[in-house]
């Protein structure tokens, strides 16, 4: 009996497995045509489906196939760890201020322009993707925080933070409005959109280096110009200019809604806006009286080339000859109406479109993000001390309670 | 023992013909694991998948062992894609595995020589054309626009090429060259890696492709000397030295590169959990306020949970189902998404709740009402899972012994506390002690809601609401760059801990006599 | 007794009322054809209108993700419930050396901090991946191993203890009526706790349609994504904002499955089966 199952059960097992082997070898057919030459563009989900419209104009031009991918969450860290799982695609769609982090995990190769590209570029751009005396990406779009102002509520641009702060205040008491600003802060606060009040408050992240290159090793926060810059700030919080209840998920649609006349955001709020119908103008941030200027920090998106992808020459004929070309930048703006970062097409664009022009004044002298590694000891850090601050606590206690945690995450 | 041994008896032809066709499959399984194992020649996975087949056989082919008949198909998946990930997670906390520390020395060394490639100044800049010559190899047609002239560069050096052995098409592209096939698009996208690697030889450098139309001229200011297990530089004649203790090139002046490669360090990791006043100084307030944000999600839950199973556990209670279906809502939604809706919910100035109530709460800005509010949204996510279960356990319970206990004249209170809460607790507690353990590592629960809000003036490192989940991947990940190492040394401490506890608990339980007895 | 129920439906009542408020504000948003977060209060403000719907169809591959969630989640429900059962099964019935550890281990395993794992098990399915692709990134037969991988665990723990209520008589009578150990399983144990089995089914399809941590991962391309993780990109950092209403359709529409397995089986986890299985 028992010989006999075990036969039978032989018998079954050698006719799946030869059937097994017929799968197995139709699989690895499929597998060849899937695996041929093509190049992988990986993209978070705001880009990808603007790049995946362009697909099929790639594919023709190129002559290869192209497959754009879009990761949902923790794109960057998902880059780096697919580099170290021999996994990594081609060419990624990023932020200039991850370069530091993916050149230290040789995720990323540098970028040869030639000197007539590096030219076709806007200087800021360039600069903001140059690190450690290498170009590590192509530029192509710019953005910047800038005052977006509702124009039937309050005609005049104001000059000077204070005169803002009067005017809104004003058009709070007439009823007009119920907040005075919508500047985004949030439960834990958002170093980003302090940056500018900080910077004409005299305050700054990291001191730079000869060669115009962020130092490290001098950090900015807890020095005295940073702690009355936070009192600036802190001012701001008590007389409810700032508040933390104001964050990423509300603060456009105040705008919106036309409970303030003043919104402080980037380029990414311009559509909802138009779709709002409302009259709106955009300039500078204004600085606070008799101070610097509000200068924002200055966003490169670029793409990067892979250090380990698979298809390194196509990838870097992707990005340093196609994605450099004016029609590519203009069909992107158009996709995605943010400055291009290439001259060329900056010009053709901003004549049909004011904003854009209006949104690079408001980043005239705009720094750009730091890019090195560094910096991201200081965005949590800082972001909290402001949320504490704007909500009334002890500026010289928290900006140095900061400082603290800032330097002691930096590596020595 | 008593049901072992004498299965074969009543063994059916289903089942027999089930066997049968079960083991069949998993033989083609193993054969289509195995072709493109052999195919990659990766013996160890050979061996692996052929070990692992033997064992199912020896298992299900004999009469005995029967526990493993029932434990191997779970057993098997838990131990591929749970203990591994988690053991090669524990084995990455002795090491410096993080943003910077990636990979190998090589590829360290690699990136360094790479990123270090820069033009030669004043070089032309060429138009290329990818070719192979007539063994195959890459060869770069290459035409510089300045001068008009033509090349063929491979591995040997430059040559010039007579213009009439070049042809250009309409759009200036090179589209033949005499004793060369050049490559379309396609064919050379698959040549990629060849031609990345490749270096025309010329003075001053080396000819680069930089795609597949144009080339360079292009030199590495930095080359890895493995005589001095260093990285020079020779136009500055710097150096830095590989140091094995930090995986870096560091060097005399003590600047560091910043590609670096990932080395063991012993248990530097666990003692700086130890001994760090970052990470040791908070610790005990936040494991007090995890122990109760675990232990009050639970109670409340369960009781609510509980309540509501009660309360509609009777026959023909009229709108029964639809409040079953209602209860359970809260579940079905993505609990990620609800999260952030709650958080909304009780901003201080437009949220909902104050809204609501006419309240003017900053619901985050204290510690306790930040976190009765984490707690609130925990139950309103959990409530509904302890009334599936509760539900499920009160149809189990046989209603005679409820019965028994109202003809010994006990009251709806006292039937609940004397028979049905215990019997409830037989089978739920195991499933409370696990959903204390899932509770006290909630990081959504937090990090999508308060992030740990409030903060004390002056540290930003931990918060109120702080669990130790969250309060070390902001150690761990904060700062610069990603730590796994330390990461991972943390979670083994917090495992430790929650493990313990756990243990304990189940020690004290009367759960202990019917998972042992 | 009518009046008697009276408490029954107080408490479910405000039980229902507690559940639906956050949900109530998601239907909202999904009405509101404004389609933006704050302007959401609990009745929509500027009408109402079925226009996100349309967008949500139209600027996303819902439909997609949709189907990869329902194959994902069915399958791997269904699969662990099986696997997680006759472990029960083993845990509850056998006694043999290493069970006291064995069941032990399997609750300590989940208690690993997942968000660590998940780099150990990317790197190791990039391997996967070249190997065998047919389960490698971008599938959803991968993805669902993986989930099965955490088939073990507490579902295990959540059947034993029912199956520790079936007496052991039952199936002791049944091998002496010459019933082999499957048969003793499936034609005995199981039909008494059908209960269970449907309440374990249902979490593990609940639980598997929400994850997105491991799906961010393993599921890149656009038409492979299962809704968890296509929903978590639609309210991405500036996205969050401008898609909340298409949002919350999407979150409204992810509910339903959840739901109509409720209903399936609730029958099952409601109905008196296992009272009259136990009196026969």
């Amino acid at each position: 009996m028992r010989a006999k199952i075990v036969g039978v059960a032989v018998a079954a097992m050698l006719t799946l497995a030869v059937s097994a082997c017929g799968a197995g070898d139709d699989k690895k057919g499929d597998d060849a045509s899937a695996k041929e030459p093509g190049l992988v563009i990986w993209a978070d989900d705001k880009r990808a489906p603007v790049l995946e419209s362009f697909k099929a104009q790639f594919e023709k031009e190129l002559g290869v196939t192209v497959k754009v991918e879009a990761v949902s969450k923790d794109l960057q860290a998902n880059f780096v760890t697919a580099s170290q799982g021999d996994n990594a695609p081609d060419v990624v769609v990023g932020a200039h201020d991850w370069i530091g982090n993916l050149v230290q995990n040789g995720a990323i190769d540098p970028v040869q322009l030639t000197d007539p590209q590096k030219a076709g570029f806007n200087a800021d751009a360039l600069k903001a993707v140059s690190y450690n005396g290498q170009i590590y990406g192509a530029p192509y779009a710019m953005e910047n925080l800038a005052l977006i102002r509702n124009t039937e509520l309050a005609p005049e641009a104001p000059a000077t933070f204070e005169d803002l702060v009067a005017d809104a205040k004003k058009l709070k008491q007439d009823g007009k409005t119920e907040e005075l600003l919508s500047l985004q802060v949030g439960q834990n606060g958002d170093a980003y959109h302090a940056y500018p009040l900080y910077a004409s408050a005299g305050g700054y992240l990291f001191g730079e280096k000869a060669n115009g290159d962020y130092d490290p090793a001098d950090l900015g926060v807890g020095k005295p110009e940073s702690v009355k810059a936070f009192e600036k700030i802190s001012a701001l919080g008590k007389d409810g200019v700032l508040k933390t209840s104001i964050g990423s998920e509300n603060s456009t649609p105040l705008f919106t809604s036309k409970k303030t006349a003043y919104l402080v955001s980037g380029p990414w709020a311009i559509a909802d806006v138009k779709k709002s119908g409302i009259k709106y103008d955009i300039t500078p941030i204004p600085g606070f009286k008799g101070m610097d200027k509000a200068t924002p920090f200055l966003g490169v998106q670029s793409f990067f080339v892979a250090a380990k992808g698979k298809h390194k020459a196509v990838a870097q004929e992707f990005v340093t000859n196609y994605v450099t070309g004016k029609d590519l930048a203009k069909a992107l703006y158009t996709a995605d109406p943010r400055p291009p970062a290439l001259t060329a097409a900056f010009d053709e664009v901003k004549a049909a479109d004011p904003d854009i022009a209006k949104f690079q004044a408001a980043g005239a002298g705009a720094k750009p993000l730091p890019s090195i590694p560094e910096m991201s000891a200081v965005w949590d850090p800082f972001g909290k001390a402001e949320a504490a601050i704007v909500g009334g606590s002890d500026v010289t206690e928290t900006v140095n309670g900061a400082a603290t945690a800032i330097s002691g995450a930096i590596k020595k | 023992m008593t049901t072992v041994g004498r299965e074969f008896r009543g063994t059916s032809l289903t089942g027999l013909l089930v066997k049968i066709a079960l083991l069949g499959l998993t033989a083609a399984l193993a054969v289509w694991a195995i072709v493109p194992l052999i195919g990659a020649r990766a013996w160890i996975g050979v061996g692996a998948v052929a070990l692992a087949t033997a064992l199912l056989f020896w298992i299900y082919l004999s009469p005995k062992r029967l526990p493993l008949k029932y434990l191997v198909p779970g057993t098997i998946l838990l131990l591929v894609f749970q203990v591994a990930p988690v053991l090669y997670t524990v084995a990455t906390s002795t090491s410096n595995f993080g943003d910077g520390h990636r990979g190998t020395k090589d590829d360290a060394i690699t990136a360094i020589e790479t990123a270090s490639v820069t033009q030669v100044p004043d070089s032309p800049v060429y138009d290329l054309a990818v070719a192979t010559d007539g063994d195959g190899d890459l060869v770069f047609i290459l035409s510089d626009p300045a001068t008009g002239k033509f090349f063929a560069g491979d591995a040997e050096g430059l040559r010039e090429l007579p213009a009439t052995a070049v042809h250009k098409g309409l759009s200036g592209k090179i589209t033949e060259a005499d004793g060369y096939t050049v490559l379309t698009t396609a064919q050379a996208a698959g040549r990629s890696a060849d031609i990345t690697a490749l270096a025309v030889p010329v003075d001053g450098g080396g000819i680069r492709s930089n795609g597949l139309t144009k080339a360079y001229q292009g030199v590495a200011s930095r080359a890895y000397d493995a005589s001095c297990d260093c990285v020079r530089e020779p136009a500055t004649g710097k150096t830095w030295t590989a140091d094995g203790d930090t995986g870096y090139f560091t060097a005399a002046d003590g600047e560091v590169l910043p590609q670096g490669w990932r080395v063991s360090v012993g248990l530097e990791n666990y003692t700086r959990v130890i001994t760090d006043e970052r990470v040791r100084g908070p610790f005990l307030s936040v494991l007090w306020w995890n122990f109760l944000f675990a232990f009050a999600s639970v109670l409340v839950t369960f009781a609510l949970g509980l309540g509501c199973a009660l309360a509609l556990h009777k026959k023909r209670l009229k709108g029964k189902a639809v409040y079953r279906t209602l209860l359970v809502l809260p579940y079905a939604m993505p609990a990620f998404a609800m999260l952030l809706v709650w958080r909304d919910m009780f901003n201080k100035d437009f949220g909902l709740i104050n809204t609501l109530l006419g309240l003017d709460v900053g619901w985050f800005d204290g510690a306790w009402t930040a976190r009765a509010a984490v707690v609130l949204v925990q139950l309103w996510l959990g409530y509904p899972y302890m009334f599936l279960v509760c539900t499920g356990a009160l149809q189990s319970i046989p209603s005679e012994t409820l019965e028994a206990a109202k003809i010994d004249g006990a009251s709806p209170w006292q039937s609940f506390r004397r028979v049905t809460l215990p019997l409830l607790l037989v089978s739920l507690t195991p499933l409370l002690i696990s959903s204390f353990a899932f509770n006290f590592n909630n990081f959504n629960a937090i990090q999508l809601t308060t992030g740990g809000a409030p903060f004390a003036p002056g540290s930003s490192q931990v918060g109120a609401t702080d669990l130790l989940i969250t309060y070390t991947y902001r150690l761990a990940f904060g700062g610069q760059g990603a730590q796994y190492g330390f990461a991972a040394a943390c979670s083994v401490f917090i495992f430790l801990i929650v493990a313990t506890v756990s243990v304990i608990g189940f020690r004290r339980t009367r759960a202990q006599e019917e998972v042992y007895r | 007794m009518k009046g008697r129920d009276w408490w029954r439906h107080l408490v479910a009542i405000l039980a229902v009322v507690f559940s639906l408020l956050p949900i109530v504000f998601v239907v909202s948003a999904a009405l509101n054809p404004q389609g933006t977060l704050s302007s959401t209060g609990l009745v929509p403000t500027d009408g109402v209108s079925l226009s996100n719907v349309g967008d949500l169809f139209a600027k996303t591959s819902f439909g997609h993700w949709y189907l990869n969630s329902l194959i994902v989640a069915g399958s791997a429900a269904f699969i662990s419930v099986f696997i997680s059962a006759i472990a029960a099964y083993a845990f509850s019935r056998y006694r043999f050396r290493g069970r006291r550890v064995g069941l032990m281990a399997l609750l300590l395993i989940q208690m690993f901090p997942q968000f660590l794992s998940i780099v150990a098990l990317f790197l190791a399915f990039s391997k996967v991946s070249e190997v065998w692709p047919g389960v490698g990134f971008n599938t959803l037969s991968g993805l669902t191993l993986v989930y099965l991988g955490g088939a073990l665990g507490v579902n295990t723990w959540l059947m034993k203890g029912f199956f520790d209520t079936v007496p052991k008589e039952l199936d002791e009578s049944a091998v002496m009526d010459g019933a082999s150990h499957a048969q003793v399983f499936f034609r005995i144990i199981l039909p008494l706790v059908t209960p269970i089995l449907a309440v374990t089914g249902l979490l593990a399809f609940i639980g598997t349609i929400n994850e997105f941590l491991i799906a961010n991962v393993f599921l890149t391309d656009p038409e492979s994504k299962t809704l968890a993780i296509g929903l978590f990109g639609l309210i991405n950092e500036q996205n969050r904002d401008a898609n909340f209403g298409i949002f919350a359709v999407g979150t409204l529409l992810t509910a339903i499955p959840t739901v109509a397995v409720f209903q399936l089986l609730q029958r099952y986890i409601v109905g008196g089966l296992t009272a009259g299985a136990v009196k026969g």
